[in-house]
């Protein structure tokens, strides 16, 4: 391989690299006038790089020929999956931000351009085949989002967001870092491969550490429970199309990150890291179901609405088998279709002078004044439930199905049963949408670009997306057995 | 009896967990205790060199250009860090060495540029 082949495997890279670079100077020159410009070309850039990572998804690319870098960098199915809903998130968030800005009169070019960056990172993650690679798309990322949170600068809460996010992520990283060092350490190698092939044997305490640490600092990143406490405060402070792009991009990176440390890296140490997984797991998803009942901001119960899913997406990790890891990416395809519904629902709500309505109460009786959102959103809400005939049941029928067919039947059950908590505060936004009596808060137009969005990920969560679940299981079991988990 | 042993992985994570929470709750009332707020006197109090006061509002705005100076300065003071190492080992990375030493370089201009468009180096 020399490094022609190389470049090509990191072509997608390498487009939004530079493009990110060309647009910077564009912004630099043209000012905020050319915001809306250069967020078309940014979403141009992220259509561009799907169809660049198309191949490697429907092929699903495996093997040595993937590897670029002397294996820092691997561009297999695996990866091309992840990067697919990456990009798509990507284009959706950069679709709905103009509006939101504008109104506010805060829209920046900066914005798309740091959704780039972010993307750029996030994508590199997924990608990476030794942990320093890990590491600098994982910082390519953060620090991009660090600016995103806090992108209303003048807003008092977008701002103690952006702190916020910036102080636990730092703390984060620190964390990860450290395990990677004890990896290190006591494997001598940061290449995946070769760590695997050193934890064959009895793993040493020093590495078991080494371990725990790595995933402690990515169930920061993914959220899970006992590293979430920062997820309801930045998911409320961030504007709202930045909370959107939290909840989708990067939390698809660090959950396929996850999945391919847990099973590359540290994959013949499995008894080590399944217990921990079943307790995040298992942790995620009560406590994301209970810490939603009390809330009153609709940002804040989608926070840890998304604590709760990481959980379900952790129990197809937990099975440990090829067939778990496709699981976690129906899962994560579906979720992020639905987290994107119904934020941008939300986005859509107005009050007569313009203002953003996050306030439970304030979108009481909703089905009168605004029948065709309260519909989508009461459908996103039961999708996200995984009530039977939304498409968000089958997420969580393929993550018990593989966690039953490793032998985790208790695990399962016990996930199920937790379900039927988180299923509560879904039927409650549903019951105060429809069965209340109106507030009459909600006024005005929405814009067409949302309308396109709303309905888009309206009709895949309906019961019609269950036509995509025979290509869409094929292209994650391809995806899955190229990660190349053979000992 | 149940071998305890082997759930050893999750002890230690939860304790990691745990560590950190308390971290957060008792560091900051540690620290509170250091300084000036808890036992004022008139030196503590007073502004050190040329900063700001000690304590005021957190959240009034103030002039942003130490900090873009700051950090500008770390970004140029870091390339220097690495154009030394990179400078004597050019003979062991060749061309390829060479190359990515001048794409970093670019990328950092390209940054450099957009400081300076947007006036982040002029003072007033």
């Amino acid at each position: 391989m020399d490094f022609g082949n190389y470049l090509a495997l990191i072509a997608p890279e390498l487009l939004i690299s530079i493009s990110g670079l060309v647009l910077l100077l564009v912004a630099a020159w043209v000012g905020d006038s050319a915001a809306r410009p250069i967020s078309i070309l940014a979403a141009l850039v992220l259509g561009v790089a799907c169809f660049m990572v198309g191949p490697a998804l429907f092929d699903g690319a495996s093997g040595p020929d993937t590897n670029a870098f002397a294996g820092q960098f691997r561009a297999d199915g695996f990866a091309a999956f992840a990067k697919m809903l990456i990009y798509l998130s990507g284009i959706a968030c950069l679709m709905i931000a103009p509006a939101f800005f504008e109104r506010l009169g805060a829209m920046r070019a900066e914005y798309p351009i740091l959704i780039l960056f972010s993307v750029l990172g996030t994508g590199i993650m997924v990608s990476s085949g030794n942990l320093i690679t890990l590491y600098i798309g994982l910082e390519l990322n953060s620090l991009a989002a660090y600016v995103l949170a806090s992108f209303l600068r003048n807003d008092g809460r977008s701002a103690e967001a952006g702190l916020k996010y910036f102080i636990l992520g730092a703390l984060a990283s620190g964390i990860l870092l450290y395990g990677m060092s004890l990896v290190y350490g006591f494997t001598g190698t940061t290449d995946f491969t070769l760590i695997r092939a050193a934890m064959t044997l009895e793993l040493s305490t020093g590495a078991l550490f080494g371990l725990i640490f790595v995933l402690a600092g990515l169930a920061f990143k993914i959220a899970a429970v006992p590293f979430h406490m920062w997820t309801p405060d930045v998911y409320e402070g961030a504007p709202t199309p930045v909370t959107t792009f939290f909840a989708s991009a990067p939390k698809v990176a660090a959950v396929a990150l996850t999945v391919r440390v847990s099973l590359d890296a540290f994959g013949l140490q499995a008894d080590a890291w399944r217990q921990i997984v079943i307790f995040a797991a298992l942790a995620s998803i009560v406590l994301g179901a209970l810490g939603a009942i009390g809330q009153d901001n609709l940002k804040r119960l989608l926070a840890y609405s998304s604590i709760n899913n990481v959980g379900f997406i952790l129990i197809g990790l937990a099975a440990g088998t090829p067939q778990g890891a496709s699981a976690v990416l129906v899962y994560l395809a579906i979720y992020v279709v639905m987290t994107i519904g119904s934020f941008v629902a939300i986005l859509m709500l107005r009050d007569a002078d313009g203002n953003y309505v996050e306030n439970i109460r304030d979108i009481a009786g909703l089905s009168r004044a605004k029948p065709l959102i309260a519909l989508i959103l009461a459908g996103m809400m039961l999708s996200l439930a995984g009530l039977p005939p939304m498409f968000g049941f089958w997420g969580k029928f393929v993550v018990f199905q593989a966690a039953v067919q490793a032998d985790l039947i208790l695990l399962a059950a016990l996930g199920i049963a937790a379900s039927v908590i988180g299923a509560f505060y879904y039927l409650k936004v549903v019951k105060v949408m429809f069965f209340d009596e109106p507030a009459g808060v909600v006024q005005g137009r929405s814009e067409t670009g949302h309308w396109v969005l709303l309905i888009g990920t309206a009709i895949i969560v309906s019961p019609l997306g269950y036509l995509l679940t025979i290509p869409l299981g094929l292209l994650a079991d391809r995806a899955a057995v190229s990660l190349s988990l053979l000992p | 009896m149940v071998d305890l042993s082997q759930y050893l992985p999750i002890l230690i994570f939860l304790g990691i967990a745990l560590a950190l929470s308390c971290l957060f709750v008792f560091l900051p009332m540690g620290v509170s205790r250091l300084t000036g707020s808890h036992n004022p006197t008139a030196e503590k109090l007073s502004e050190y060199e040329c900063g700001f006061p000690a304590f005021e509002d957190p959240r009034s705005q103030f002039d942003v250009n130490f900090y873009l100076i700051a950090i500008l300065f770390i970004i140029f003071d870091l390339e220097a860090a690495f154009l030394f190492p990179w400078a004597v080992s050019l003979d062991l990375t060749g061309w390829p060495g060479w190359i990515t030493m001048m794409i970093f370089l670019f990328e950092l201009i390209v940054g450099f540029a957009y400081a300076w468009k947007k006036g982040a180096l002029e003072w007033e």
